[in-house]
Protein backbone atom coordinates (compact mmCIF):
# COMPACT_ATOMS: atom_id res chain seq x y z
CA UNK A 1 0.00 0.00 0.00
CA UNK A 2 2.97 2.53 1.00
CA UNK A 3 4.94 1.47 -1.67
CA UNK A 4 1.95 2.06 -4.49
CA UNK A 5 1.19 5.41 -2.93
CA UNK A 6 4.59 6.25 -3.43
CA UNK A 7 5.29 5.01 -6.95
CA UNK A 8 1.97 5.72 -8.65
CA UNK A 9 2.85 9.47 -9.25
CA UNK A 10 6.82 8.64 -9.48
CA UNK A 11 5.91 6.10 -12.68
CA UNK A 12 3.60 8.31 -13.68
CA UNK A 13 5.68 11.00 -13.61
CA UNK A 14 8.82 9.60 -15.26
CA UNK A 15 6.68 8.45 -17.86
CA UNK A 16 4.98 11.44 -18.97
CA UNK A 17 8.22 13.51 -18.71
CA UNK A 18 8.81 11.79 -22.21
CA UNK A 19 5.89 12.83 -23.87
CA UNK A 20 4.29 16.56 -24.39
CA UNK A 21 2.23 17.55 -21.82
CA UNK A 22 0.25 19.95 -23.54
CA UNK A 23 -1.87 17.59 -25.42
CA UNK A 24 -4.93 16.52 -23.65
CA UNK A 25 -4.40 12.84 -23.19
CA UNK A 26 -1.16 13.24 -22.08
CA UNK A 27 -2.39 15.54 -19.49
CA UNK A 28 -5.53 13.60 -18.80
CA UNK A 29 -3.59 10.92 -18.16
CA UNK A 30 -1.53 12.78 -15.40
CA UNK A 31 -4.67 13.93 -13.56
CA UNK A 32 -5.81 10.60 -13.56
CA UNK A 33 -3.05 9.01 -11.91
CA UNK A 34 -2.64 11.76 -9.29
CA UNK A 35 -6.50 11.05 -9.02
CA UNK A 36 -5.51 7.32 -7.93
CA UNK A 37 -2.95 7.82 -5.92
CA UNK A 38 -5.35 10.50 -3.81
CA UNK A 39 -7.70 7.56 -3.64
CA UNK A 40 -4.79 5.14 -2.53
CA UNK A 41 -4.02 7.64 0.15
CA UNK A 42 -7.54 8.28 1.05
CA UNK A 43 -8.07 3.74 1.88
CA UNK A 44 -4.40 4.47 3.43
CA UNK A 45 -5.42 7.34 5.75
CA UNK A 46 -8.66 5.18 6.58
CA UNK A 47 -6.41 1.61 7.54
CA UNK A 48 -3.99 3.96 9.38
CA UNK A 49 -6.59 5.78 11.72
CA UNK A 50 -8.63 1.95 12.52
CA UNK A 51 -5.61 -0.30 12.93
CA UNK A 52 -2.57 2.28 13.11
CA UNK A 53 0.74 2.85 11.65
CA UNK A 54 1.92 1.58 8.58
CA UNK A 55 5.55 0.22 7.99
CA UNK A 56 7.76 -1.29 5.67
CA UNK A 57 11.59 -1.43 5.02
CA UNK A 58 13.50 -1.23 1.52
CA UNK A 59 15.22 -4.05 0.66
CA UNK A 60 13.79 -6.60 3.12
CA UNK A 61 16.46 -5.42 6.43
CA UNK A 62 15.64 -5.21 9.46
CA UNK A 63 13.56 -2.31 11.19
CA UNK A 64 16.37 0.04 11.96
CA UNK A 65 18.74 -0.71 9.80
CA UNK A 66 17.10 -0.17 6.72
CA UNK A 67 15.39 2.94 5.22
CA UNK A 68 11.77 2.39 6.84
CA UNK A 69 8.75 3.91 5.02
CA UNK A 70 6.29 4.63 7.77
CA UNK A 71 2.41 5.44 7.42
CA UNK A 72 1.07 7.55 10.68
CA UNK A 73 -1.93 9.33 10.75
CA UNK A 74 -0.37 13.00 10.41
CA UNK A 75 1.80 11.82 7.48
CA UNK A 76 -0.82 10.16 5.82
CA UNK A 77 -3.31 12.99 6.65
CA UNK A 78 -0.55 15.99 5.31
CA UNK A 79 0.18 13.39 2.37
CA UNK A 80 -3.61 13.15 1.32
CA UNK A 81 -4.42 16.95 1.60
CA UNK A 82 -0.81 17.76 -0.21
CA UNK A 83 -2.50 15.52 -3.27
CA UNK A 84 -5.78 16.55 -3.21
CA UNK A 85 -4.46 20.24 -3.44
CA UNK A 86 -1.88 19.12 -6.24
CA UNK A 87 -5.12 17.09 -8.26
CA UNK A 88 -6.99 20.25 -8.21
CA UNK A 89 -4.53 22.46 -9.18
CA UNK A 90 -3.73 19.99 -12.33
CA UNK A 91 -7.15 19.58 -13.20
CA UNK A 92 -7.77 23.43 -13.04
CA UNK A 93 -4.80 23.72 -15.18
CA UNK A 94 -5.77 20.96 -17.32
CA UNK A 95 -8.79 22.19 -18.53
CA UNK A 96 -7.56 26.27 -18.74
CA UNK A 97 -4.91 24.91 -20.93
CA UNK A 98 -1.60 24.04 -20.13
CA UNK A 99 1.35 25.94 -21.61
CA UNK A 100 4.76 24.11 -20.90
CA UNK A 101 4.97 20.62 -22.21
CA UNK A 102 6.50 18.88 -18.81
CA UNK A 103 4.02 20.92 -16.37
CA UNK A 104 2.01 17.33 -15.80
CA UNK A 105 5.11 15.95 -15.25
CA UNK A 106 6.41 17.93 -12.85
CA UNK A 107 3.21 17.97 -10.64
CA UNK A 108 3.28 14.05 -10.82
CA UNK A 109 6.89 14.27 -9.43
CA UNK A 110 5.71 17.06 -6.87
CA UNK A 111 3.61 14.61 -5.56
CA UNK A 112 6.04 11.63 -5.26
CA UNK A 113 7.98 13.96 -3.46
CA UNK A 114 5.56 14.91 -0.96
CA UNK A 115 4.24 11.82 -0.64
CA UNK A 116 7.54 10.23 -0.07
CA UNK A 117 8.51 12.72 2.56
CA UNK A 118 5.27 12.37 4.39
CA UNK A 119 5.58 9.07 4.98
CA UNK A 120 9.37 8.75 5.21
CA UNK A 121 10.56 7.41 9.16
CA UNK A 122 14.35 8.29 7.81
CA UNK A 123 15.90 11.24 8.37
CA UNK A 124 18.07 11.46 5.58
CA UNK A 125 15.36 10.16 3.01
CA UNK A 126 13.15 12.49 4.29
CA UNK A 127 15.67 15.18 2.89
CA UNK A 128 16.30 13.38 -0.30
CA UNK A 129 12.07 13.78 -0.79
CA UNK A 130 12.05 17.19 0.18
CA UNK A 131 14.73 18.12 -2.32
CA UNK A 132 12.44 15.76 -5.16
CA UNK A 133 9.69 17.83 -4.54
CA UNK A 134 11.82 21.24 -3.98
CA UNK A 135 13.15 20.90 -7.18
CA UNK A 136 9.78 20.14 -8.95
CA UNK A 137 8.71 23.72 -7.76
CA UNK A 138 11.69 25.46 -8.58
CA UNK A 139 10.57 24.56 -11.77
CA UNK A 140 6.96 25.18 -11.62
CA UNK A 141 7.35 28.11 -9.65
CA UNK A 142 9.13 29.57 -12.93
CA UNK A 143 6.42 28.46 -15.19
CA UNK A 144 4.74 31.06 -17.74
CA UNK A 145 8.44 31.97 -18.79
CA UNK A 146 7.92 35.80 -18.68
CA UNK A 147 10.89 37.15 -17.09
CA UNK A 148 9.24 38.54 -14.00
CA UNK A 149 8.26 34.64 -13.18
CA UNK A 150 12.26 33.16 -14.22
CA UNK A 151 13.15 36.34 -11.72
CA UNK A 152 10.69 34.88 -9.29
CA UNK A 153 11.55 31.66 -9.17
CA UNK A 154 15.33 31.72 -9.05
CA UNK A 155 14.75 33.80 -5.65
CA UNK A 156 12.57 31.31 -4.36
CA UNK A 157 14.44 28.66 -5.53
CA UNK A 158 18.12 30.22 -3.84
CA UNK A 159 16.69 30.65 -0.79
CA UNK A 160 14.54 27.84 -0.21
CA UNK A 161 18.03 25.55 -1.18
CA UNK A 162 19.92 27.85 1.60
CA UNK A 163 17.63 26.48 3.77
CA UNK A 164 17.51 22.94 2.66
CA UNK A 165 21.31 22.72 2.86
CA UNK A 166 20.85 23.85 6.35
CA UNK A 167 18.81 20.57 6.85
CA UNK A 168 21.25 18.71 5.72
CA UNK A 169 23.89 19.97 7.84
CA UNK A 170 21.28 19.55 10.93
CA UNK A 171 21.08 16.00 9.36
CA UNK A 172 25.00 16.06 9.47
CA UNK A 173 24.67 16.63 13.22
CA UNK A 174 21.83 14.44 13.91
CA UNK A 175 23.96 11.58 12.78
CA UNK A 176 27.29 13.04 14.49
CA UNK A 177 25.13 13.30 18.11
CA UNK A 178 23.19 10.11 17.77
CA UNK A 179 24.77 7.94 15.42
CA UNK A 180 21.51 7.00 13.60
CA UNK A 181 18.85 8.33 10.90
CA UNK A 182 15.86 6.20 11.97
CA UNK A 183 13.56 8.63 13.73
CA UNK A 184 12.38 6.92 16.20
CA UNK A 185 15.46 6.00 17.23
CA UNK A 186 17.01 9.44 16.93
CA UNK A 187 14.35 10.56 19.21
CA UNK A 188 14.69 8.25 22.14
CA UNK A 189 19.07 8.74 21.94
CA UNK A 190 18.67 12.58 21.83
CA UNK A 191 16.92 12.79 25.01
CA UNK A 192 20.07 12.09 26.79
CA UNK A 193 22.11 13.75 24.75
CA UNK A 194 23.85 17.39 25.36
CA UNK A 195 20.84 19.90 25.41
CA UNK A 196 23.11 22.54 24.38
CA UNK A 197 23.56 20.56 21.17
CA UNK A 198 20.39 19.43 20.84
CA UNK A 199 19.24 23.44 20.58
CA UNK A 200 21.48 23.74 18.18
CA UNK A 201 20.12 21.45 16.00
CA UNK A 202 16.73 22.32 16.31
CA UNK A 203 17.76 25.71 15.73
CA UNK A 204 19.14 24.50 11.97
CA UNK A 205 16.11 22.62 11.23
CA UNK A 206 13.93 25.37 12.84
CA UNK A 207 15.46 28.04 9.96
CA UNK A 208 14.93 25.27 7.30
CA UNK A 209 10.88 24.74 7.59
CA UNK A 210 10.35 28.22 8.76
CA UNK A 211 12.11 29.22 5.26
CA UNK A 212 9.44 26.67 3.49
CA UNK A 213 6.65 27.91 5.15
CA UNK A 214 7.17 31.60 5.32
CA UNK A 215 7.38 32.70 8.96
CA UNK A 216 7.85 35.97 9.39
CA UNK A 217 11.83 36.75 9.52
CA UNK A 218 12.11 34.03 6.76
CA UNK A 219 8.96 35.39 4.58
CA UNK A 220 10.44 38.06 2.18
CA UNK A 221 10.80 35.55 -0.55
CA UNK A 222 7.04 34.66 -0.99
CA UNK A 223 5.61 37.57 -1.51
CA UNK A 224 7.95 38.02 -4.87
CA UNK A 225 6.88 34.49 -5.93
CA UNK A 226 3.18 33.90 -5.03
CA UNK A 227 2.24 36.90 -7.06
CA UNK A 228 4.18 36.33 -10.57
CA UNK A 229 3.11 32.79 -10.10
CA UNK A 230 0.02 31.60 -11.67
CA UNK A 231 -3.04 30.81 -9.75
CA UNK A 232 -2.44 26.96 -10.49
CA UNK A 233 1.23 26.88 -9.48
CA UNK A 234 0.38 29.37 -6.17
CA UNK A 235 -1.94 27.11 -5.21
CA UNK A 236 0.10 24.29 -5.32
CA UNK A 237 3.01 26.55 -3.55
CA UNK A 238 0.58 27.58 -0.38
CA UNK A 239 -1.69 24.46 -0.36
CA UNK A 240 1.20 21.78 -0.86
CA UNK A 241 4.64 22.93 -0.82
CA UNK A 242 3.97 24.78 2.10
CA UNK A 243 2.62 21.67 4.09
CA UNK A 244 6.02 20.70 3.98
CA UNK A 245 6.79 23.34 7.16
CA UNK A 246 3.60 22.73 8.83
CA UNK A 247 4.35 19.12 8.69
CA UNK A 248 8.59 19.16 9.34
CA UNK A 249 7.98 21.59 12.01
CA UNK A 250 5.48 19.29 13.94
CA UNK A 251 7.59 16.35 13.07
CA UNK A 252 10.80 17.30 14.16
CA UNK A 253 9.59 20.19 16.48
CA UNK A 254 7.42 18.21 18.85
CA UNK A 255 7.95 14.14 17.43
CA UNK A 256 11.81 14.17 17.70
CA UNK A 257 12.70 17.37 19.67
CA UNK A 258 10.51 17.73 21.63
CA UNK A 259 12.62 19.51 24.50
CA UNK A 260 14.08 21.72 22.45
CA UNK A 261 10.67 22.95 21.17
CA UNK A 262 9.80 23.43 25.21
CA UNK A 263 13.12 25.18 25.78
CA UNK A 264 12.64 27.36 22.62
CA UNK A 265 8.98 28.21 23.26
CA UNK A 266 9.35 31.94 24.21
CA UNK A 267 11.29 32.76 21.04
CA UNK A 268 8.64 30.35 18.83
CA UNK A 269 5.73 32.09 20.24
CA UNK A 270 7.35 35.46 20.00
CA UNK A 271 7.86 34.86 16.05
CA UNK A 272 4.56 33.35 15.65
CA UNK A 273 2.87 36.47 17.41
CA UNK A 274 5.25 38.61 15.05
CA UNK A 275 4.41 36.36 12.17
CA UNK A 276 0.53 36.43 12.41
CA UNK A 277 0.08 40.64 12.97
CA UNK A 278 2.84 41.23 10.09
CA UNK A 279 0.90 39.35 7.46
CA UNK A 280 -2.29 40.68 9.16
CA UNK A 281 -1.08 44.23 8.99
CA UNK A 282 0.68 43.49 5.28
CA UNK A 283 -2.10 42.18 3.75
CA UNK A 284 -4.43 44.74 5.19
CA UNK A 285 -2.51 47.78 3.58
CA UNK A 286 -2.36 45.88 -0.14
CA UNK A 287 -4.53 46.09 -2.84
CA UNK A 288 -4.12 43.54 -5.28
CA UNK A 289 -5.29 39.80 -4.72
CA UNK A 290 -2.30 37.86 -5.10
CA UNK A 291 -0.27 40.04 -2.61
CA UNK A 292 -2.75 40.09 0.07
CA UNK A 293 -3.15 35.90 0.14
CA UNK A 294 0.55 36.00 -0.01
CA UNK A 295 0.76 37.91 3.15
CA UNK A 296 -2.57 36.23 4.68
CA UNK A 297 -0.24 33.03 4.32
CA UNK A 298 2.82 34.54 6.48
CA UNK A 299 0.05 35.51 8.84
CA UNK A 300 -1.66 32.10 8.98
CA UNK A 301 1.76 30.00 9.44
CA UNK A 302 2.08 32.14 12.34
CA UNK A 303 -0.71 30.27 13.58
CA UNK A 304 0.56 26.95 13.25
CA UNK A 305 4.14 27.98 14.78
CA UNK A 306 1.91 29.78 18.41
CA UNK A 307 -0.95 26.67 18.78
CA UNK A 308 2.34 23.91 18.26
CA UNK A 309 4.37 25.94 20.72
CA UNK A 310 2.01 26.80 23.37
CA UNK A 311 0.08 23.67 23.87
CA UNK A 312 0.49 19.76 24.36
CA UNK A 313 -1.91 17.42 23.09
CA UNK A 314 -4.72 19.60 22.48
CA UNK A 315 -2.09 22.48 20.89
CA UNK A 316 -0.90 19.66 18.23
CA UNK A 317 -3.99 18.53 17.42
CA UNK A 318 -4.82 22.54 16.72
CA UNK A 319 -1.88 22.79 15.07
CA UNK A 320 -2.55 19.79 12.45
CA UNK A 321 -6.20 20.95 12.20
CA UNK A 322 -5.61 24.16 11.30
CA UNK A 323 -2.64 23.37 8.90
CA UNK A 324 -5.03 21.74 7.22
CA UNK A 325 -8.10 23.66 6.73
CA UNK A 326 -5.81 26.43 5.66
CA UNK A 327 -3.96 24.54 3.01
CA UNK A 328 -7.63 24.30 1.83
CA UNK A 329 -8.40 27.62 1.94
CA UNK A 330 -5.19 28.56 0.29
CA UNK A 331 -6.08 27.02 -2.84
CA UNK A 332 -9.23 27.24 -2.51
CA UNK A 333 -8.80 31.14 -3.02
CA UNK A 334 -5.94 30.97 -5.69
CA UNK A 335 -7.84 28.77 -7.79
CA UNK A 336 -10.44 31.03 -7.56
CA UNK A 337 -8.41 34.30 -8.40
CA UNK A 338 -8.89 34.40 -12.20
CA UNK A 339 -11.79 32.18 -12.73
CA UNK A 340 -14.28 34.54 -14.24
CA UNK A 341 -18.28 33.15 -13.91
CA UNK A 342 -21.58 33.17 -12.00
CA UNK A 343 -20.27 31.13 -9.37
CA UNK A 344 -16.68 32.71 -8.43
CA UNK A 345 -18.46 35.47 -6.10
CA UNK A 346 -19.63 32.55 -4.22
CA UNK A 347 -16.86 30.53 -4.51
CA UNK A 348 -14.28 33.43 -3.33
CA UNK A 349 -16.80 34.74 -0.44
CA UNK A 350 -16.79 31.18 1.07
CA UNK A 351 -12.73 31.03 0.78
CA UNK A 352 -12.81 34.24 2.77
CA UNK A 353 -14.98 33.33 5.56
CA UNK A 354 -13.45 30.44 5.73
CA UNK A 355 -9.83 32.66 6.53
CA UNK A 356 -11.61 34.60 9.14
CA UNK A 357 -12.64 31.48 10.70
CA UNK A 358 -16.87 31.97 10.15
CA UNK A 359 -19.01 28.91 10.46
CA UNK A 360 -20.10 26.82 8.32
CA UNK A 361 -16.44 26.36 6.97
CA UNK A 362 -13.69 24.44 7.79
CA UNK A 363 -11.50 27.61 8.38
CA UNK A 364 -14.09 27.84 11.42
CA UNK A 365 -13.26 24.54 13.44
CA UNK A 366 -9.28 25.39 12.69
CA UNK A 367 -9.81 28.29 14.62
CA UNK A 368 -12.15 26.69 17.33
CA UNK A 369 -8.84 24.25 17.96
CA UNK A 370 -6.58 27.19 18.55
CA UNK A 371 -9.13 28.47 20.82
CA UNK A 372 -9.68 25.33 22.48
CA UNK A 373 -5.82 25.16 23.25
CA UNK A 374 -5.47 28.68 24.28
CA UNK A 375 -8.57 27.75 27.15
CA UNK A 376 -7.03 24.76 27.69
CA UNK A 377 -3.39 26.22 28.29
CA UNK A 378 -4.67 28.95 29.73
CA UNK A 379 -2.70 31.27 27.59
CA UNK A 380 -4.41 34.67 27.42
CA UNK A 381 -2.06 35.41 24.44
CA UNK A 382 -2.75 33.44 22.07
CA UNK A 383 -6.96 33.61 22.77
CA UNK A 384 -6.29 37.54 22.40
CA UNK A 385 -4.03 37.22 19.07
CA UNK A 386 -6.59 34.94 17.73
CA UNK A 387 -9.57 37.33 17.97
CA UNK A 388 -7.15 40.15 17.08
CA UNK A 389 -5.68 38.09 14.00
CA UNK A 390 -9.32 36.67 13.23
CA UNK A 391 -10.65 40.38 13.10
CA UNK A 392 -7.76 41.61 10.90
CA UNK A 393 -8.10 39.02 8.29
CA UNK A 394 -11.94 39.26 7.64
CA UNK A 395 -10.97 43.31 6.92
CA UNK A 396 -8.58 42.06 4.46
CA UNK A 397 -10.50 39.32 2.59
CA UNK A 398 -13.60 42.11 2.74
CA UNK A 399 -11.53 44.41 1.32
CA UNK A 400 -10.48 42.65 -1.54
CA UNK A 401 -13.81 41.02 -2.15
CA UNK A 402 -14.99 43.81 -2.33
CA UNK A 403 -12.36 45.83 -4.60
CA UNK A 404 -12.52 42.32 -7.02
CA UNK A 405 -16.30 41.39 -6.66
CA UNK A 406 -17.97 44.74 -6.51
CA UNK A 407 -16.80 48.13 -7.20
CA UNK A 408 -15.63 47.24 -11.01
CA UNK A 409 -17.77 45.14 -13.67
CA UNK A 410 -15.40 42.55 -14.63
CA UNK A 411 -15.45 42.96 -18.86
CA UNK A 412 -13.56 39.68 -19.48
CA UNK A 413 -15.84 36.35 -20.68
CA UNK A 414 -16.23 33.66 -18.49
CA UNK A 415 -14.40 30.67 -17.81
CA UNK A 416 -14.23 27.41 -19.24
CA UNK A 417 -17.19 25.05 -17.40
CA UNK A 418 -14.42 22.42 -16.14
CA UNK A 419 -12.24 25.70 -14.54
CA UNK A 420 -14.98 26.99 -12.69
CA UNK A 421 -16.19 23.13 -11.36
CA UNK A 422 -12.98 22.80 -9.62
CA UNK A 423 -12.87 25.93 -7.13
CA UNK A 424 -16.48 25.25 -6.72
CA UNK A 425 -15.23 21.33 -5.73
CA UNK A 426 -13.17 22.97 -3.14
CA UNK A 427 -15.57 25.20 -2.30
CA UNK A 428 -18.01 22.44 -1.47
CA UNK A 429 -15.07 20.02 0.09
CA UNK A 430 -14.44 23.67 2.69
CA UNK A 431 -17.97 23.81 3.39
CA UNK A 432 -18.90 19.87 3.80
CA UNK A 433 -15.50 20.11 6.16
CA UNK A 434 -17.26 22.67 8.40
CA UNK A 435 -20.59 21.38 8.54
CA UNK A 436 -19.61 17.82 9.71
CA UNK A 437 -16.10 17.97 11.09
CA UNK A 438 -15.65 14.85 12.91
CA UNK A 439 -13.45 13.30 10.54
CA UNK A 440 -10.95 15.98 10.56
CA UNK A 441 -10.82 16.17 14.25
CA UNK A 442 -10.74 12.83 14.01
CA UNK A 443 -7.70 12.71 12.08
CA UNK A 444 -6.26 15.90 14.04
CA UNK A 445 -6.11 14.17 17.13
CA UNK A 446 -4.59 10.98 16.20
CA UNK A 447 -2.19 12.21 14.17
CA UNK A 448 -1.14 14.22 17.12
CA UNK A 449 -0.93 11.20 19.65
CA UNK A 450 1.10 9.27 16.36
CA UNK A 451 3.63 12.82 16.85
CA UNK A 452 3.62 12.37 20.97
CA UNK A 453 4.79 8.35 20.16
CA UNK A 454 8.28 9.83 19.18
CA UNK A 455 9.10 9.90 15.96
CA UNK A 456 7.46 7.88 12.91
CA UNK B 1 41.12 16.65 12.49
CA UNK B 2 37.14 17.90 13.93
CA UNK B 3 39.08 20.95 14.00
CA UNK B 4 40.25 21.01 10.38
CA UNK B 5 36.69 20.26 8.74
CA UNK B 6 35.16 22.64 11.37
CA UNK B 7 37.13 25.60 10.12
CA UNK B 8 36.56 24.11 6.01
CA UNK B 9 33.05 24.27 7.00
CA UNK B 10 32.90 27.76 8.14
CA UNK B 11 35.43 29.14 5.41
CA UNK B 12 32.75 27.50 3.20
CA UNK B 13 29.67 28.29 4.16
CA UNK B 14 30.70 31.92 5.15
CA UNK B 15 32.45 32.61 1.68
CA UNK B 16 28.92 30.91 -0.02
CA UNK B 17 27.26 33.49 1.69
CA UNK B 18 29.16 36.20 1.31
CA UNK B 19 28.38 35.85 -2.22
CA UNK B 20 24.77 34.86 -1.96
CA UNK B 21 24.55 38.72 -1.34
CA UNK B 22 26.09 39.69 -4.34
CA UNK B 23 23.45 41.52 -6.84
CA UNK B 24 24.53 38.99 -9.82
CA UNK B 25 22.89 35.95 -10.82
CA UNK B 26 26.37 34.16 -11.58
CA UNK B 27 27.82 34.97 -8.08
CA UNK B 28 24.87 33.60 -6.49
CA UNK B 29 24.31 30.28 -8.32
CA UNK B 30 28.49 29.87 -6.99
CA UNK B 31 27.59 30.57 -3.16
CA UNK B 32 24.80 27.90 -3.34
CA UNK B 33 27.45 26.01 -5.04
CA UNK B 34 29.65 26.37 -1.89
CA UNK B 35 27.13 26.33 0.49
CA UNK B 36 26.23 23.16 -0.51
CA UNK B 37 29.63 21.68 -0.48
CA UNK B 38 30.02 23.05 3.22
CA UNK B 39 26.68 20.91 4.30
CA UNK B 40 28.69 17.61 2.11
CA UNK B 41 31.50 18.12 4.14
CA UNK B 42 29.54 18.43 7.39
CA UNK B 43 28.47 15.54 6.34
CA UNK B 44 31.60 13.81 5.95
CA UNK B 45 32.34 15.27 9.33
CA UNK B 46 29.89 13.98 10.71
CA UNK B 47 30.90 10.08 10.72
CA UNK B 48 34.63 10.28 10.83
CA UNK B 49 35.68 6.85 12.06
CA UNK B 50 39.59 5.42 11.38
CA UNK B 51 39.30 2.25 9.74
CA UNK B 52 39.79 0.25 6.56
CA UNK B 53 36.96 0.17 4.21
CA UNK B 54 34.60 -1.53 5.04
CA UNK B 55 34.53 -4.59 1.91
CA UNK B 56 35.63 -8.12 3.45
CA UNK B 57 36.89 -6.82 6.41
CA UNK B 58 38.46 -9.08 8.76
CA UNK B 59 36.65 -9.97 12.47
CA UNK B 60 37.69 -7.77 14.88
CA UNK B 61 38.57 -5.38 12.39
CA UNK B 62 37.68 -1.79 12.74
CA UNK B 63 35.72 -0.03 9.32
CA UNK B 64 35.54 3.38 8.87
CA UNK B 65 32.14 4.64 8.25
CA UNK B 66 30.67 3.94 5.12
CA UNK B 67 27.25 5.34 5.41
CA UNK B 68 28.48 9.08 5.50
CA UNK B 69 29.83 8.64 2.04
CA UNK B 70 26.87 7.13 0.99
CA UNK B 71 24.87 10.04 2.04
CA UNK B 72 27.53 12.41 0.93
CA UNK B 73 27.38 11.15 -2.62
CA UNK B 74 23.66 11.23 -2.50
CA UNK B 75 23.73 14.84 -1.83
CA UNK B 76 26.28 15.91 -4.10
CA UNK B 77 24.20 14.34 -7.18
CA UNK B 78 21.26 16.45 -5.38
CA UNK B 79 23.46 19.42 -5.43
CA UNK B 80 24.65 18.98 -9.05
CA UNK B 81 21.14 18.42 -10.51
CA UNK B 82 20.20 21.60 -8.36
CA UNK B 83 23.35 23.66 -9.56
CA UNK B 84 22.13 22.87 -13.10
CA UNK B 85 18.61 24.06 -12.88
CA UNK B 86 19.93 26.89 -11.54
CA UNK B 87 21.94 28.16 -13.88
CA UNK B 88 19.57 27.03 -16.37
CA UNK B 89 17.32 29.16 -14.72
CA UNK B 90 19.67 32.34 -15.19
CA UNK B 91 20.52 31.85 -18.91
CA UNK B 92 16.44 32.08 -19.08
CA UNK B 93 16.89 35.43 -17.33
CA UNK B 94 19.93 36.35 -19.38
CA UNK B 95 17.99 35.49 -22.48
CA UNK B 96 14.74 37.49 -21.69
CA UNK B 97 16.10 40.25 -19.54
CA UNK B 98 19.55 40.71 -21.43
CA UNK B 99 20.94 41.23 -17.99
CA UNK B 100 22.40 39.36 -15.14
CA UNK B 101 22.22 42.10 -12.50
CA UNK B 102 19.58 42.18 -9.80
CA UNK B 103 19.63 45.79 -9.69
CA UNK B 104 18.90 46.12 -13.20
CA UNK B 105 16.35 43.32 -13.19
CA UNK B 106 13.69 45.65 -10.27
CA UNK B 107 14.49 48.53 -12.49
CA UNK B 108 13.35 46.86 -15.74
CA UNK B 109 10.31 44.87 -13.97
CA UNK B 110 9.33 48.68 -12.06
CA UNK B 111 9.01 50.29 -15.83
CA UNK B 112 7.74 47.13 -16.97
CA UNK B 113 4.55 47.68 -13.90
CA UNK B 114 4.56 51.77 -14.29
CA UNK B 115 3.68 51.08 -18.22
CA UNK B 116 1.22 48.28 -17.48
CA UNK B 117 -0.69 50.67 -15.03
CA UNK B 118 -0.56 53.74 -17.50
CA UNK B 119 -1.89 51.43 -20.48
CA UNK B 120 -4.65 50.39 -17.88
CA UNK B 121 -5.09 54.19 -17.16
CA UNK B 122 -5.65 55.06 -20.92
CA UNK B 123 -7.69 52.17 -21.25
Amino acid sequence: MLAVALALPWFGGVMLALVDGRRRGAAWLAAGCLGLALGVLAVLLGMVIADGPLEGVAGGWPSGVGITLRADALGALFALTSVAVLVSALVYEVAAGIRSPRFPALVLLLATGLTGLFLTADVFSFYVFFELSMIASYVLAAYGDKSRQLTAGFIFAVVNLLGSFLFLIGVAAIYHVTGSLDMATVAERLQGADSGIVLLIAVAIFVAFGVKLGLFPFHFWLPTVYTSATPAVAAMLSGAVANIGSYGLLRFGAGVMPEALQLGAPVLIGLGTASILYGALQSVSRRSAAEVLAYSAVGQAGYVLVTLSVAGAVGLTAAVVYAIANALNKALLFLSLEVRGWAVGLVFAVGAFSVAGVPPTAGFFGKVEVFRAGVTEDSVALVALLFLGGALSFLYMFQIYQHDFWREQRRTPASGRLVQAVPIVLMVLVVALGLWPEPLLRAGQEAAEAVQEGGP
Amino acid sequence: MTLAYAIGVGVLFGSGAFLLLKPDLFRIVVGIVLVSNAANLALMAGGLTRGSAPVDPAPGERVSDPLVQALTITALVIGFAVTALLLVVAYRVYVSAHTVDLDELSHAEARHEQNLEREELEV
